[in-house]
């Protein structure tokens, strides 16, 4: 097998998620009941055998680091490999913040140039997917590509202009990348994940740094496939994605692991997805409690009623308390009588008693963290 | 060299524990699962890391290979330390002979070596087989603070149990003058609880002492402790109040379960400062469907309810089917209530499928088990007190 190594960058554009990403990276953000976004990406990844794997950090990225530690719980606490956390520093050529990708990558170099393996796995870390990485490495080292970008059919993710599509030949060499076109003409949509060989990798970045490029796909997976420099082909990812970029996006996918046979589609056996422990006890429901299609996960108190809602660890729900169509994060308390519709609470959040707070179906309330209603 | 440790914890973990009958075939008793996402051995091995005791050496012999596998580094406890940490220590050969642990005494000297490592001053001796939260750091502060050679810590039972326990006579001082091991007419109703903490070079001799008499049982409550008691040595009663459950048999291992489904709880499971550790599966939060009722019931992650539960403890990835109905009951990890199957006061062990229709159990009478592994097939139904492995003929 190859030895491959993973690039996760997590500086994306989080205007659109409010509230919840003030204080983290979309990366960070809390989704599914008891992960966070990059669990699905760091998890595919070790599932997928890479044992090297680097984080490239940009702002708010205290919540990122404390989740990922030293990578004990996707075994990445290794003495050679493992986990690399990157933030940004300063140096001649930064100050801070990467204008995208390609600055990142070249802040890194010292990085690429230490870690030992052939080819490297670069991922943005807004979309969730669980991925057979295998498989596209396979498809990658039988197609003798330069670049293999993945992409999907999935017509959800077709999102005009907040996503990347891509067109194919018959052989599935990329003939056209559209970034961010407001009504795209492909049925390809590019998932930010990209293999290829790791010398291969230094070399376009540091031409590309070199001449102003900043964007990964607009400035140069574009220029290479228009200007036929390199083999740039795509492998097709089957499985389910979600682009988490909004508020809507985010509560989205929520709603839609409710339903079983999606969520046995993320979350499958062969490809489990780890996260940070925190060793709560099994959730418990009172003898009064009413509960239907909900995710539940350890240390929630149930004694009134949910239905419909995404209940993270340690949540408590208070006798005669009412919560549909809802995502509570970690801690966060309904008091009794308090009535709450597609609202979204940040951790720690505490209703108060008689509380009624009813979101509009399209645009639900988001409660800021700590935050006492 | 090891650095010197002020204290570390040696736990008895050899025990078939055949009380349990079809749930200790192929594990040891530690290793068994509790209260929905546990196994006995978290608890010992909690408090010894809340307690600061980062040294456990844990003695197996039975059926240890799953218990080994759990234990593994010792990572969800904390124990993956590099000065010291946990250690499963089973027999092994030494010189020309090698022999299994005769008794608890003897398994300790076998690897007195093992201790001297660390140059311990005391020695905490624990077992696998209670479900309680405690600090023994406060035990050894006692310990120390009352000049003793021995601690053993007690309980008090009710006065008509106090036969089947190992009792402790005390004078008015807390200093024990005479042990009875299950006396039938009983001075004190305080039990030992089987946690001990010795002063490590007392127990040394008494355990090379011990190991000279051939005619020992090599057993602590019946002869290093009778023997200390002998010899006039200081040995004292540490009161603990705090909730304390032998889970040896099925019924009060069922007991144990339904305990944590109690409101309030009779033992605090969300003390931040005082967690119980466990390894983890790693799985999604359970999931309660449209047509599902769940009243009183504790679950946990990777579950998939469609049907009812009341009052039971359902582990990790277990799935209720629709129609399924459950009942005062404990369902182990992996198992699977099939379509319109009733369990009733019942224990499924580990990955069994109960068929669609099966009826597992009664309202009343003994505990039901179903062994692990065990398929039934649909439409059968198993007697409250009955225990089926895959011998069971329908």
């Amino acid at each position: 097998m190859k030895d491959v190594m993973g690039i996760i960058y997590t500086g994306e554009n989080d205007a659109r998620l409010r509230e919840l990403t003030i204080i983290r990276a979309i990366a960070a953000l809390p989704v599914a009941g008891r992960f966070r976004v990059i669990d699905f990406l760091v998890s595919s990844m070790v599932n997928g055998g890479m044992k090297n794997i680097g984080v490239i950090m940009q702002k708010n990225y205290h919540s990122l680091m404390d989740h990922l530690g030293s990578g004990k719980e996707w075994d990445l606490h290794g003495k050679t490999n493992g986990l690399h956390i990157l933030p940004p520093f300063l140096t001649r050529e930064n100050v801070g913040l990467y204008p995208g990708v390609l600055d990142g990558l070249r802040s890194n170099t010292d990085y690429l140039n230490r870690s030992k393996q052939e080819l490297v796995v670069l991922s943005n870390s807004n979309i969730i997917y669980n991925a057979h990485f295998k498989d596209m490495i396979a498809f990658y080292e039988n197609t003798g590509a330069d670049i293999t970008l993945m992409y999907t059919k999935d017509p959800t993710m077709k999102r005009d202009e907040f996503g990347t599509y891509i067109s194919l030949d018959e052989e599935g060499n990329v003939k056209d990348i559209e970034v961010e076109p407001t009504h795209p003409n492909y049925e390809n949509t590019f998932m930010q994940v990209c293999l290829m060989k790791r010398e291969f990798l230094k070399e376009l970045v540091d031409k590309a740094v070199a001449h102003g490029l900043h964007d990964l796909a607009r400035d140069l997976l574009l220029k290479l496939v228009q200007e036929k420099q390199a083999k740039v082909n795509a492998f097709e990812y089957t499985g389910v994605c979600w682009n988490i970029d909004s508020v809507q996006s985010y509560f989205k996918f929520n709603m839609d692991i409710l339903k079983p046979e999606i969520r046995k589609r993320l979350f499958i056996d062969e490809l489990p997805v780890f996260t940070k422990v925190r060793d709560e006890m099994p959730a418990f429901y009172s003898a009064e409690s009413h509960s239907i299609n909900s995710l539940v996960a350890d240390g929630c108190q149930i004694e009134g009623k949910i239905e419909n809602s995404v209940l993270f660890r340690g949540v408590r729900v208070a006798p005669n308390a009412h919560v549909k169509n809802c995502i509570i994060m970690q801690d966060g308390q309904v008091q009794e009588g308090a009535y709450i519709e597609n609202c979204i609470l940040d951790k720690q959040t505490v209703i108060k008693k008689n509380t009624k707070l009813i979101g509009p179906e399209a645009y639900p309330i988001v409660i800021a963290k700590n935050v006492v209603i | 060299m090891l650095r010197k440790k002020t204290c570390i914890a040696m736990l008895l973990a050899g025990g078939q524990g055949s009380r349990l009958g079809i749930l200790t075939k192929n594990v040891a008793k530690p290793a068994v699962p509790y209260g929905g996402k546990y196994r006995i051995i978290d608890f010992p091995l909690s408090n010894c890391t809340n307690s600061g005791i980062d040294t456990v050496g844990v003695l197996t012999q039975y059926q240890p290979l799953e218990l080994n596998a759990y234990i593994g580094s010792g990572a969800p406890w904390d124990l993956d330390i590099s000065n010291g940490g946990v250690f499963v220590l089973p027999p092994y050969q030494k010189g020309k002979s090698g022999e299994w642990y005769r008794g608890t005494a003897n398994a300790i000297y076998q690897n007195m070596a093992f201790i001297e490592q660390y140059h311990p001053d005391y020695v905490l001796i624990l077992s696998g087989d209670h479900i309680y939260k405690m600090d023994y750091n406060a035990m050894l502060d006692y310990h120390i603070s009352h000049g003793a050679d021995a601690t053993i810590a007690v309980r008090e039972v009710p006065w008509e149990e106090a036969s089947r326990f190992g009792i402790m006579n005390t004078d008015p001082d807390g200093k024990i003058v005479e042990f009875e091991e299950k006396p039938q007419n009983p001075k004190s109703n305080k039990a030992s609880m089987g946690v001990y903490i010795f002063t490590w070079e007392k127990l040394r001799h008494y355990l090379t002492e011990d190991e000279a008499d051939k005619n020992s049982s090599n057993d602590f409550g019946k002869n290093i402790i009778p023997n200390m008691l002998r010899d006039k040595q200081v040995l004292v009663a540490y009161d603990f109040n705090g909730y304390w459950k032998d889970v040896g048999t099925i019924e009060s291992l069922w007991e144990a379960n339904m305990d944590l489904i109690d409101n309030p709880m009779p033992m605090n499971m969300h003390d931040k400062k005082w967690r119980i550790y466990s390894k983890n599966p790693g799985m999604p939060p359970h999931y309660i469907s449209e047509g599902a009722v769940v009243t009183d019931t504790l679950i946990t992650e990777g579950c998939e309810v469609y049907g009812k539960v009341n009052h039971s403890v359902l582990f990790a990835g277990v799935v209720v089917e629709e129609g399924a109905d459950i009942e005062y009951s404990v369902v182990m990890p992996g198992s699977i209530i099939k379509r319109g199957a009733i369990v009733r006061r019942s224990i499924v062990a580990e990955n069994a499928t109960v068929g669609a229709g099966s009826i597992i159990g009664e309202d009343s009478g003994n505990i039901a088990v179903i062994g692990q592994g065990v398929t039934l097939p649909a439409g059968v139904s198993v007697p409250s007190g009955t225990q089926v492995d895959e011998s069971y003929t329908f």
